[in-house]
């Protein structure tokens, strides 16, 4: 098989970038070493929530989530209809709870920049906020609510994207098991574990937490790192109270879905890439959120599950080209924010494969910041 | 280099680093750079955590708590009532009776507020905690959060996670001269050499969270604060030269004459 790019992992940043590469007429296959959306993808939240995961102050990785957001009705909108299949996007707006007197002044700071950036918010206190939210426990301070933010269900979205890359006509192998790189300086070629070849010339490398093992094939550091999130569901159908905002506070989130669950994450562990879920990190989860929703204090999670968030060293996401191999591309360590991220991701990386510059605050993101494996800090000039 | 141990409210410490566990990317870099970063007190804000079960805290439970001791601080606090009553929170939790007074009058430059702080230091003092007040680097404020039982005082260098290192090098070093608890720069540098003319001042140690937190790569940047904070310690120990106009030959100029 031979083609324009060969995308190499089918989460939701690869599925994503393999569809707007496609709708931009390259002929793209992704290779997937299990099923798509089987690992962060399908764990996510599915959480739209710029302003709430950024709180100390406007730099570029929150535009970066801001510019995704402003992304996303048009794009759920157009995988509906190249896909045809329906998932929840729901607008919801948040409210990110506090409990001391103590983090009013942190809001208000955090209100004034953000209005600037479009939040659209407001805090809320007293009768204001239970009305807002009425499950709320009676001990919260205030909220600072953000009326833009929303959620999608991350699962059935990854499915979409899938389906409408197949319905454009993305070539998609799954199950291939290890797949090894055999070639990339100047053609692509990878070789799956049954003895299929694929090439082409260009390679897009969007393996989420994995994607440090293509540190050495390619002599750059790529500093990615696992950290499991643990997360679990209860059933909410007519007889509770929905909620009506997606829920935050210091501890974690609650977000109310459509098929009538409630999700609570999630935790931040350092556990390699084991996936198992544990008794205390789902106990923790189940501790502090019936602290803010009371009634969660007579219910028990009939979901647990966990998945590996791709993390990097700076926090922030490697996105683009390689600086000594134009026709390498990386998306990947978008750690809690990947549902979010990947509109922008996609078409930055469409962008910058049909070799438009990326805008210079993009510079953030660049795959080669972090130099060349082993120029540790006291090797090289 | 010998042992340079010091002590803070009785407490004998080796490493002159305080670090405050906000902004990081994730645990897992945290941790890293805590390690890295040789220190023994961990600092956040006391609102941040779960309090109920501190353990299960989101940030506190990748800590090894025997490893450290904590330092909670009462940021968000505007007024001494307000952070009186939050560091009680704190102890009554178990968490440490440590406690940094931080007591901002303005959102925008989180400056503290000097009347205030010492209000409170007054009261917890008395109280019985271990008291280390974030204070601005004036000389006079600083000697009185002594004189009210302060176990250090932490004056900062600039405005909290802005970076520009040390405004005001003669307070500092008068604060220095003047006080006999230790003096901890709390807040506003922004890399190792801030760090290092800071030691080199003569403070006794330095809190810090933004420049290693928010660094490219968190870790390094730790094990620079450490290794700057030792390089300044050695050179205030030392006893620098004094500063010449004229240049003077180090080999002395007669070795230059040729015979
Ligand atoms: C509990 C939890 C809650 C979350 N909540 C939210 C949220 O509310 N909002 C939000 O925006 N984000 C959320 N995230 C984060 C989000 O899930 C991730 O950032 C995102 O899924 C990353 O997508 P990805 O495609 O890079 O990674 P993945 O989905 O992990 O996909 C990577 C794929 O690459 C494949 N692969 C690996 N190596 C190879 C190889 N050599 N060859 C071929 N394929 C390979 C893997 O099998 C995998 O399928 C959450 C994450 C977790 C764990």
């Amino acid at each position: 098989m031979s083609g324009d790019i060969i995308v190499m992992g089918g989460g939701i940043i690869g599925l994503s970038c393999a569809l707007e590469l496609r709708r931009r007429g390259l002929n793209v296959a992704l290779l997937e070493k299990g099923p798509c959306g089987g690992q962060a993808s399908g764990a996510a939240a599915g959480m739209l929530a710029p302003y709430s995961e950024n709180v100390e102050s406007p730099d570029e990785f929150f535009r970066l989530c801001r510019e995704s957001l402003s992304l996303y009705p048009q794009w759920q909108q157009a995988v509906k209809d190249i896909s045809g299949v329906p998932f929840e996007y729901a607008e919801t707006g948040s409210l990110y709870v506090v409990r001391h007197e103590a983090d009013l002044l942190a809001l208000e700071s955090r209100l004034e920049w953000q209005r600037s950036w479009g939040s659209g918010g407001e805090i809320l206190t007293g009768s204001a906020l239970f009305d807002a939210e009425p499950g709320l426990t009676r001990e919260a301070v205030a909220a600072l609510r953000t009326p833009v933010e929303s959620h999608v269900y991350a699962p059935d979205l990854t499915e979409a994207v899938k389906r409408a890359c197949l319905a454009s006509g993305v070539q998609i192998h799954e199950h291939l098991g290890r797949i090894e790189l055999a070639e990339w300086r100047e053609r692509v070629a990878l070789w799956a574990q049954n003895g299929e070849r694929f090439e082409a010339d260009r390679l897009l490398i969007s393996t989420g937490a994995w994607v440090q093992e293509m540190s050495e094939p390619l002599g750059i550091r790529i500093p990615v790192h696992p950290i499991r999130g643990q997360i679990c569901a209860y059933t909410w159908n007519e007889e509770r109270e929905r909620l009506r905002h997606l829920v935050f506070t210091s501890q974690g989130y609650l977000v109310q879905k459509a098929n009538g669950t409630l999700v609570c994450g999630a935790s931040e562990d350092i556990a390699g890439f084991d996936t198992s879920v544990t008794e205390k990190g789902i106990r923790r989860l189940t501790e502090w959120n019936k602290q803010v929703l009371p009634v969660l204090g007579e219910v028990q999670p009939f979901h647990r599950w966990a998945g590996l968030r791709p993390a990097v060293l700076d926090g922030r996401p490697l996105i683009g080209r390689l600086d000594d191999a134009g026709h390498i591309f990386v998306a990947a360590g978008h750690y809690r924010n990947g549902i979010l991220l990947s509109p922008v991701t996609a078409a930055l990386i469409a962008d910058s494969v049909e070799g438009k510059p990326l805008p210079e605050w993009c510079g953030a993101f660049r795959p080669n910041r972090f130099g060349e494996v082993q120029a540790g800090a006291f090797s090289g000039k | 280099m010998n042992r340079d141990n010091w002590q803070v409210g009785g407490q004998e410490l080796s490493s002159r680093l305080f670090l405050g566990t906000g902004l990081f990317p994730d645990p897992y870099v945290q941790m890293e750079a805590i390690k890295a970063s040789g220190t023994e007190v961990l600092t956040f804000a006391i609102r941040r955590i779960h309090l109920d079960s501190v353990e299960d805290d989101s940030i506190l439970q990748h800590v090894e708590p025997q490893k450290y001791i904590y330092l909670p601080n009462t940021s968000g606090a505007t007024t001494a009532d307000e952070a009186v009553r939050i560091a009680r929170l704190a102890r009554a939790s178990g968490l440490s009776d440590w406690v940094k007074v931080e007591i901002s009058a303005n959102k925008r430059t989180l400056l503290p507020d000097p009347i205030e702080t010492l209000r409170a230091t007054e009261i917890l003092v008395k109280e019985g905690f271990t008291v280390l007040p974030y204070i601005s680097d004036d000389p006079v404020i600083c000697k009185k959060l002594e004189e009210a039982g302060a176990a250090a005082v932490m004056p900062g260098a600039a405005p909290i996670g802005t970076g520009l290192g040390i405004l005001n090098p003669y307070h500092l070093g008068l604060i220095v001269e003047e006080l006999s608890v230790p003096v901890i720069v709390d807040a506003g540098l922004g890399t190792a050499s801030d760090v290092a003319l800071a030691m080199e001042l003569g403070v006794s140690g330095i809190l810090m969270n933004t420049p290693v937190a928010k660094a490219k790569d968190p870790v390094m940047m730790a094990r620079s604060m450490r290794l700057a904070i030792e390089a300044g310690r050695l050179a205030y120990l030392s006893g620098r030269i004094p500063k010449k106009k004229y240049a003077s030959a180090s080999s002395g100029l007669e070795s230059l004459v040729i015979e």
